[in-house]
C-alpha cells in the first residue's frame, strides 16, 4: 500500500497527538471488531476461523497424531500458508518462526503424553486467505481459539507400557474425547499464549494498528501474553513490510516498559472475550 | 475495565439470513409471482429470439438468438438489449468526477488507479502546469513529471474521454481538480455512490468531502484557500497572500508570490505541493474520523451515499460521544437505521 | 468392505446414480474480492476468491488481445484424514492448475477484457473425492459473482466404473479403488469443456460412464443456477429499494 506524502503527514500528525487520533477514532487500547467461529472442520481435532470487517481472514486447523515421543524433537509443529506469498519467503518464514517459538515454550506439553513411550503430536496448519495489516496477532488469536477447542480422543489402553510395548488404543465414542482443559488439575485452566501488535508513534503506543497506521509508524512492538502475564518474546518490528516506511527509527526504552504495562492491562480482556465466544459458540454450522 | 472497550468478538451471521427466511417460507404461488416480477437472468440463458434487437453489453448471440453472459437484470432501451451485471467494477463514463491514485509515471503520461478493470491515463497535456494556462509543454516538463505527480499521489479529476479499448483518460484542467491534501482517504463500493451534479461538498464540522463516482473518497479540512468548493477570487487571493507569507520551507520558484488574477493562481506551484495546512485542529481531525466511521457504516449496510445522508449520519452519530464505538456492527446498523428513519420523516 | 453391494448400495448408502450432498454459497467474501464462492460436495470443501479483471502487476502478464487467467490452487495440509504437507509446485498441483486455466480460458469471454488479469485463488479445505470437479464448480460461481462475462456455466462431476456398473459422484475411497473420470459440461448441453481420466476405462464402457456423468453435471448446474438466482434476486431487490 502506498500513501501520498500529504496522507502520510496528516496521519502521522493525527497519531502523534495526545491522545492519538486514529483514522477510525479507536482508543489506543481498542482492537478492530472480529467475527469468529470454531469447530467447523469435522476432519480435524480443532479448528477456528477469524474474519475482520475489511475481509482479512485466517483459518487454523489442529490435528493430532500418535508418535513415539523419543523420536520427535518437539510435540508441536506449525505451518502457515499466506495467499499470494511463497512458502519460503521471509515474510512467511518469520511468521512461522514467531508462532512455533511461542507455542513450543508456552504449552503444557506434559498433557500430550499418553504413555511412557507414546505421545500426541499437534500439527497446527494456518491458512491466511487474505490480510491487510501484519497478520501475526490475527493468526495468534485464531490459534488460541483452535487450541482451546481441540479435542483429543480418550486413551483406553494401559498408561504404563514400560514392560509390554503396545500401540495405544482409544475410545471409539467421539463424545468421550476430551478438551486439553479437561486434563488439567482443578483450578487450572488451559489458555494458549497470544501475540499482540503495538504501534509506536511519538510518545504513543496504539494496539492493533491498521494498514494505513502501519505505514507511518516509527516502530512496532510484538508482545506475547500467557497465563495472565506478559512474557517473552518481545520484539520490535517494522510492520510496514511491503513498502518504504521513512518514519521508521529507533525505539525508546521507556516505550518497551510502557508496552509491557499496556499488555498486562488489556490482554486479560482479550482472553476473556475469546473465552466468551467459545462458550457461546454452537458446535454445528458451517462457516458460511 | 469493560471488555467491550478493548475488543468485540461476534459470531458470523449467515449472509442472507434475515431475508432468507422469507424466501424459504414462500410457497409455489409466491415463487411464481417473484419470477414474474423483475427477476434476473444468468449466463447461458436465452434472453430473446427476436433478431431486431441490437446486442449490447452482457449478451452474446448465436444466429438469431441472444443469450446472457452475466448474472444480472435485462435492460431494454430503444433498440438496445443488454444485461447489466449485479456486481462489477466501476465503469467510467465521460464527465465523471473521480478520485484516483498515481501508480506509474510514464512517457508524457501518468497511470492512475481509479478502481476500474484497467488503470486510467492522465496525459501531461491534460494537467495545469505552473506558469499559466498559456504555458506550453516543454521537454524539461516531460523529464520532470515526478515533480508534479509521483507514484502514490492522490488527486481528483474528471473523466475526459474513454478510448476504444475501454481505458479512461482524465484531466485536471480546473481549479477544483488536482492533488489532494489535508485529509484522509477511504474506499466504498462504487455502486453505492449516487451520481449527481456536484461531488464536492462542504459538510458541517469544518470538513469537506470529495465523493468520487468510483467509490474513492477524500475527507479533508475545509480550506479557505484554493481548493474550496465555494470560493471567490477575491477571498482566495487574500488568503493565498496570507498563506504564502506564513509558509516556511518552500522549495520551488514562484511560491510565496502574490497572485492577482485567477490565471496567476493556476500557475502557482502551490497546486502540486505535498505540504498540508499546518493548522489542522484536533476537533477537525475528530470530525473527519466521525465522517469516516459514518461512511463505513453506510457501506456496511449497503446504503446509497448522498450529501444529505452523510449529514444525517453525522448528526445521528453525534449522540455517540465516543467516536470509536461506531465501528461495531450494532452501532453501524443503528446509524443506518437512523438515516433511513430521518429520510422517511422528511418525506 | 465392498464398494458396491449386491443390493446396489455404495459405502455411504447411495445408489449408483445419486450425487452426494451439494451445498453452494456465492458472494462469501464481499469485502476482499470481486467475486467469491464456497462449495461443498459431500465432504469436499472449496473456497474460491476472484480478483479482477484488474490491471496486472507484471507487464509480462498483459496480453493485448485478451484477459490473462491466473489460477492459484492451494490444498490445505489438513484436507485429508492423514495430514500431508503439499507444495504448490508439486507436479499434480501444477497439472490441476493448468487444467483449470485452460478450461476457463474457453468459457470466459476473455477478449472483452484485453490487457487485464483475472486472478483466481482456490483453497481446498477438505477433500474426499472430486476435488477437480468441486474446484471447477467453485470457479464458475465465483466468476459469475464477479460479473465476468461467460458463455455458460461450467458444471463438473465425477463418475467411475465398478466392474460393469458406472457410479456417479465418487467419494475418496471409491476414487482410490476405481477408475474415475472428471468432466466439465457447458450449461445444459452435452458439450464438454473439461475431460480428465487418469486411469483406464474400457472403450465400450466409456459411453455409459459419460452419460451418467453428464446427467449428474446437469443436476449440479441446476443447483448452482438456483443459488445464483436466489442470491441475485435478493440483491436486485435491495438495489431497487
Amino acid at each position: 500500500m502506498i500513501l501520498s506524502p500529504a496522507e502520510r503527514s496528516y496521519l502521522y500528525d493525527s497519531l502523534a497527538q495526545s491522545p492519538p487520533i486514529r483514522p477510525d477514532s479507536r482508543s489506543d487500547h481498542q482492537f478492530r471488531p472480529l467475527e469468529a467461529k470454531t469447530a467447523f472442520l469435522p476432519g480435524s481435532n480443532g479448528s477456528a476461523r477469524i474474519r475482520l470487517m475489511d475481509g482479512s481472514e485466517c483459518i487454523i486447523s489442529v490435528k493430532a497424531k500418535v508418535v513415539l515421543a523419543s523420536q520427535e524433537s518437539s510435540l508441536i509443529e506449525c505451518d502457515i500458508d499466506i495467499a499470494g506469498f511463497r512458502d519460503d519467503s521471509n515474510f512467511v518464514s518469520n511468521l512461522k518462526f514467531y508462532l512455533t517459538n511461542l507455542l513450543l515454550h508456552n504449552f503444557p506439553v506434559r498433557y500430550l503424553k499418553l504413555t511412557s513411550r507414546y505421545a500426541f503430536k499437534l500439527f497446527l496448519d494456518c491458512i491466511v486467505v487474505s490480510h491487510s495489516s501484519y497478520p501475526l496477532s490475527l493468526i495468534s488469536l485464531t490459534s488460541y481459539l483452535a487450541l482451546k477447542t481441540t479435542r483429543l480422543p480418550l486413551l483406553v489402553s494401559d498408561v504404563n507400557d514400560e514392560e509390554i510395548a503396545e500401540q495405544p488404543t482409544f475410545s471409539d465414542d467421539w463424545d468421550n474425547a476430551k478438551y486439553i482443559d479437561d486434563y488439567l488439575k482443578e483450578g487450572e485452566t488451559f489458555e494458549p499464549p497470544i501475540f499482540i501488535t503495538l504501534g509506536v508513534i511519538g510518545p504513543n503506543l496504539i494496539i492493533d494498528p491498521s494498514t494505513e497506521e502501519e505505514q507511518v509508524l516509527e516502530n512496532g512492538l510484538i508482545i506475547s501474553f500467557y497465563n495472565n502475564n506478559v512474557i517473552t518474546p518481545i520484539s520490535n518490528i517494522n510492520l510496514a513490510t511491503n513498502s518504504n516506511n521513512s518514519n521508521f527509527k529507533g525505539l525508546n526504552r521507556t516505550l518497551i516498559t510502557k508496552g509491557i504495562a499496556l499488555g498486562n492491562k488489556y490482554c486479560p480482556a482479550i482472553i476473556s472475550a475469546l473465552n466468551t465466544l467459545i462458550e457461546q459458540d454452537d458446535e454445528e454450522g458451517t462457516i458460511f | 475495565m469493560n471488555v467491550s472497550e478493548v475488543i468485540s468478538i461476534t459470531k458470523p451471521v449467515g449472509l442472507d439470513n434475515d431475508i432468507d427466511s422469507d424466501v424459504e417460507m414462500s410457497d409455489s404461488e409466491n415463487q411464481a409471482q417473484d419470477s414474474f416480477k423483475q427477476s434476473i437472468v444468468t449466463p447461458g440463458e436465452l434472453v430473446t429470439d427476436d433478431p431486431i434487437w441490437m446486442k449490447g453489453h452482457g449478451t452474446y448471440f448465436l444466429e438469431d438468438r441472444t443469450f446472457s453472459s452475466v448474472a444480472g437484470n435485462i435492460s431494454r432501451v430503444n433498440r438496445l438489449l443488454s444485461v447489466i451485471p449485479l456486481k462489477g467494477r466501476y465503469q467510467p463514463e465521460t464527465g465523471d468526477h473521480i478520485v484516483g491514485r498515481i501508480t506509474e509515471v510514464g512517457n508524457k503520461r501518468w497511470k492512475v488507479d481509479i478502481g476500474t478493470k484497467q488503470d486510467a491515463v492522465l496525459m501531461l497535456g491534460s494537467v495545469n502546469l505552473p506558469g499559466g494556462v498559456l504555458r506550453r509543454k516543454s521537454e524539461s516538463d516531460e523529464l520532470q513529471m515526478r515533480n508534479f505527480l509521483k507514484e502514490g499521489d492522490l488527486l481528483n479529476a474528471e473523466v475526459q474521454t474513454i478510448f476504444n479499448n475501454g481505458i479512461a483518460s482524465l484531466h485536471t484542467r480546473s481549479l477544483k481538480y488536482g492533488k489532494l491534501r489535508n485529509g484522509m482517504f477511504l474506499k466504498v463500493p462504487s455502486s453505492l455512490v449516487i451520481k449527481s451534479k456536484n461531488h464536492s461538498y462542504d459538510l458541517p464540522g469544518n470538513v469537506s468531502i470529495v465523493l468520487g463516482v468510483n467509490g474513492y473518497i477524500w475527507l479533508y479540512k475545509t480550506s479557505t484557500g484554493i481548493n474550496s468548493a465555494t470560493n471567490t477570487s477575491v477571498t482566495s487571493n487574500t488568503n493565498m497572500f496570507r498563506a504564502s507569507v506564513d509558509t516556511t520551507g518552500s522549495y520551488a520558484i514562484g511560491q510565496g508570490s502574490v497572485s492577482i488574477t485567477r490565471l496567476e493562481e493556476e500557475s502557482s506551484w502551490e497546486i502540486y505541493s505535498d505540504k498540508n495546512d499546518p493548522n489542522i485542529s484536533n476537533s477537525v481531525r475528530s470530525n473527519i474520523t466521525r465522517y469516516n466511521n459514518v461512511l463505513r457504516a453506510m457501506s456496511f449496510c449497503e446504503l446509497g451515499i448522498t450529501e444529505q445522508r452523510i449529514i444525517m449520519g453525522y448528526e445521528a452519530s453525534l449522540s455517540y460521544s465516543n467516536i470509536g464505538s461506531l465501528i461495531d456492527k450494532e452501532s453501524m446498523e443503528s446509524i443506518c437505521q437512523d438515516i433511513i428513519n430521518n429520510e422517511k420523516m422528511r418525506g | 468392505m465392498e464398494l458396491y453391494s449386491p443390493e446396489g448400495l455404495r459405502i455411504d448408502g447411495r445408489r449408483w446414480n445419486e450425487i452426494r450432498n451439494f451445498e453452494c454459497r456465492i458472494n462469501t467474501h464481499p469485502n476482499s474480492s470481486d467475486g467469491s464462492s464456497y462449495i461443498e460436495q459431500g465432504n469436499t470443501k472449496v473456497i474460491c476468491v476472484v480478483q479482477g479483471p484488474m490491471e496486472p502487476a507484471l507487464r509480462s502478464q498483459a496480453n493485448s488481445n485478451e484477459a490473462t487467467l491466473e489460477v492459484n490452487l492451494s490444498v490445505a495440509n489438513f484436507s485429508t484424514t492423514e495430514r500431508k504437507k503439499r507444495s504448490k509446485s508439486e507436479k499434480r498441483m501444477v497439472q490441476l492448475k493448468t487444467t483449470l486455466e485452460r478450461t476457463f480460458q474457453q468459457s470466459v469471454m476473455c477478449n472483452l477484457y484485453p490487457r487485464t488479469l483475472i486472478r483466481i485463488d482456490l483453497h481446498v479445505l477438505s477433500q474426499d473425492g472430486g476435488m477437480l470437479a468441486a474446484c471447477t464448480n467453485a470457479m464458475t460461481l465465483a466468476l459469475i459473482d464477479a460479473g465476468v462475462s461467460m458463455y455458460d456455466y461450467v458444471a463438473a462431476m465425477t463418475a467411475g466404473l465398478h466392474d460393469q456398473t458406472p457410479l456417479l459422484d465418487m467419494n475418496g475411497l471409491e476414487e482410490n479403488d476405481m477408475s474415475t473420470l472428471t468432466i466439465g459440461v457447458i450449461g445444459k448441453s452435452e458439450k464438454l469443456s473439461l475431460l480428465m481420466l487418469e486411469d483406464k476405462i474400457p472403450l465400450d464402457r466409456l459411453e455409459s460412464v459419460l452419460a451418467i456423468a453428464i446427467a449428474g453435471s446437469h443436476k449440479i448446474r441446476d443447483l448452482m443456477d438456483s443459488e445464483v438466482r436466489r442470491h441475485g434476486n435478493i440483491r436486485s431487490s435491495k438495489l431497487a429499494s
